[in-house]
């Protein structure tokens, strides 16, 4: 169990992270959704006091400083590649391993457990990213810590390591454990996590399970078809409905439950060909619920050139 | 506590770069005795002579051993920034002071044992050359030879300071060559201009400079010919003024280190 209490940071006038108040759950993933610059990296250092600021972050009842062989009991993945250039991956995880009393027998089975095991003597600055991931985890678990606290652990992942993490986190989770991970793909999240924490700008959005986060952050809308959808917009809008066109022609509404849409069509002899409610994915949610959070936006491409028509329509 | 040693020590042990700078040290520090021995291997050998065979050159204004250890001192905190490892090193040992103090015994403990080895190494390639080692045991060689082992300690825990002070491994270095070679002696030359006399109190305060008193075989100051008096502390004396130097850029660098972000 993580137990984070008024987490905050200043960085001069910004404020990275600001007064993050959550619990992490055991037995299942709680995943850490933010745009970039929200703060969850900052977040995650804080609960470690990798960084000073203000607040308190307990595991299992313990701070983080306070505890002796943390390995055994808080397992962590920050950086990318944080790995001196000549020393192999498993002696990085040996120096490690040795402040805890790992022994050299389990940092051996982390690297089979994570897939490195035929490349272990190698140097991790020949590691691709998601090599170098990997080797992340194997740090992460070496003390075969209850708890797991991830930073962008697919960062880097093909496909299939994807997958692969998305089913140890769950399997581990399964086990008991207390998992934390941020990531920023949110489709990855949906498959992986059970609960969500939310930030952006440093402010909790939202915090709570993966359901509860898409229906209150998506507007349900009513797609309507008709051969006479133009003359429809009229009593919707009249019923309190929003209207807009789809691209295809079909009438989106909001405002209206698909059973009040339907009846109203029904009393005003409207003929229907579809009638559906259209739910939000967890990134349509995300961007709803962050959108106006984002510490950097970009601008919108520019528009692609006009190209010249030849039919000699323009010139009629 | 023993945790954060064995931390150090694995951490020291398994770069390559440790091996080299040590072995780069004793090599370059064996070679004085061995490139004398082939130029003078005839002529008597004196203790004052014998001072500089044993310390590789060090009092002569050379201090190879030192150096090179310096760098590993260097790195063992600089690297930590240099290749973010101290992330991983704090999730695995985040009681910060544990850390710093690890590292200050550990890779103190290697430089004592590294420069006893190179003082052994450079008697033997004395003895092979001479047949002998006059006045080893007796004062003030003694002294110096030992004023030469702390001398290259205190020279490498500057190093491990400016390196956690900097939080990396270039400026550290800019910094440990620089001073001793440009700062201080710009300080000691212009300290004889008249206008400038003002620095000749200074002079004896210089830590470099007052350092490499303690492996000098001849304390006595040199006078005449209008160098200033520099009123000079004795061997531990001006030994202390090198390793109070130390203390302040290790006790800076500590207390930044523990409030600083990782």
């Amino acid at each position: 169990m993580i137990t984070a209490k008024g987490l905050y940071k200043r960085y001069r006038k910004t404020v990275a992270v600001d007064r993050l108040t959550f619990d992490v759950r055991p037995g299942v993933v709680t995943g850490f959704l933010g745009p970039n610059g929200s703060g969850k990296s900052t977040t995650m250092r804080l609960m470690l006091g990798l960084d000073h600021g203000e607040g308190e972050t307990l595991f299992d009842g313990a701070k983080f400083t306070d505890l002796r062989r943390p390995m055994d009991k808080v397992g962590t993945l920050l950086e990318a590649k944080p790995f001196h250039p000549t020393r192999s991956a498993r002696n990085h995880l040996r120096m490690l391993a040795s402040a805890n009393g790992v022994t050299d027998k389990r940092v051996d089975e982390v690297m089979e457990l994570v897939g490195l095991g035929t490349v272990k003597k190698k140097k991790p600055k020949g590691y691709s990213l998601g090599m170098a991931q990997r080797l992340g985890l194997a740090q992460a678990l070496l003390g075969d810590p209850r708890i797991l606290l991830l930073d962008e652990p697919t960062n880097g992942l093909d496909p299939h390591g994807i997958h692969w993490m998305r089913d140890m986190l769950k399997h581990l989770a399964a086990e008991g454990r207390t998992i934390f991970v941020s990531s920023h793909l949110l489709s990855e999240m949906q498959l992986m996590s059970d609960e969500l924490v939310v930030v952006g700008r440093g402010k909790m959005i939202f915090n709570g399970d993966v359901d509860r986060f898409v229906r209150e952050f998506t507007q349900s809308t009513v797609i309507v078809r008709s051969p006479t959808a133009e003359g429809f917009v009229p009593a919707l809008e009249t019923a309190g409905a929003e209207v807009t066109k789809g691209a295809e022609g079909e009438l989106v509404v909001s405002g209206l439950e698909i059973g009040a849409v339907g009846h109203l069509a029904f009393t005003e002899g409207v003929e229907l060909s579809e009638l559906s409610t259209r739910s939000a994915s967890l990134e349509e949610a995300f961007m709803s619920a962050t959108g106006s959070s984002e510490e950097f936006v970009a601008a919108e491409p520019p528009a692609a050139p006009a190209t010249e028509k030849t039919d000699g329509a323009d010139h009629a | 506590m023993l945790d954060a040693l064995r931390y150090e020590w694995t951490r020291l042990t398994t770069l390559r770069s440790t091996y080299w700078l040590i072995g780069l040290g004793v090599l370059a520090a064996l070679a004085i005795p061995v490139i004398a021995g082939f130029a003078v291997g005839d002529e008597e050998m004196i203790p004052e002579a014998l001072a500089i065979m044993l310390n590789g050159g060090a009092a002569f204004g050379i201090p190879f051993l030192a150096v090179f250890m310096a760098i590993v001192g260097i790195f063992a905190t600089g690297h930590e920034y240099r290749h973010g490892t101290i992330q991983p090193t704090l999730t695995a040992l985040p009681q910060r002071s544990r850390l710093v103090l690890a590292k200050l015994l550990v890779v103190s403990g290697v430089t004592v044992v590294v420069t006893f080895v190179s003082l052994a190494l450079n008697a033997l390639a004395v003895l092979v050359f001479w047949g002998e080692l006059p006045g080893l045991f007796e004062d003030p060689l003694r002294a110096a030879l030992l004023g030469y082992v702390a001398y290259t300690l205190v020279y490498t825990l500057v190093g491990l300071g400016l390196g956690l002070l900097f939080r990396g491994v270039p400026s550290a270095l800019v910094v440990i060559f620089l001073a001793p070679l440009v700062i201080e002696n710009l300080i000691f030359g212009l300290s004889f201009l008249p206008a400038l006399d003002w620095l000749v109190p200074v002079v004896k305060f210089l830590p470099f400079s007052s350092g490499a008193r303690l492996m000098a075989f001849d304390l006595s100051e040199m006078s005449g010919m209008g160098m200033p008096d520099f009123d000079y502390f004795g061997r531990w004396g001006s030994g202390g003024v090198f390793a109070v130097f130390a203390a302040a850029i290790i006790a800076g660098a500590w207390i930044l280190f523990k409030k600083r972000d990782a």
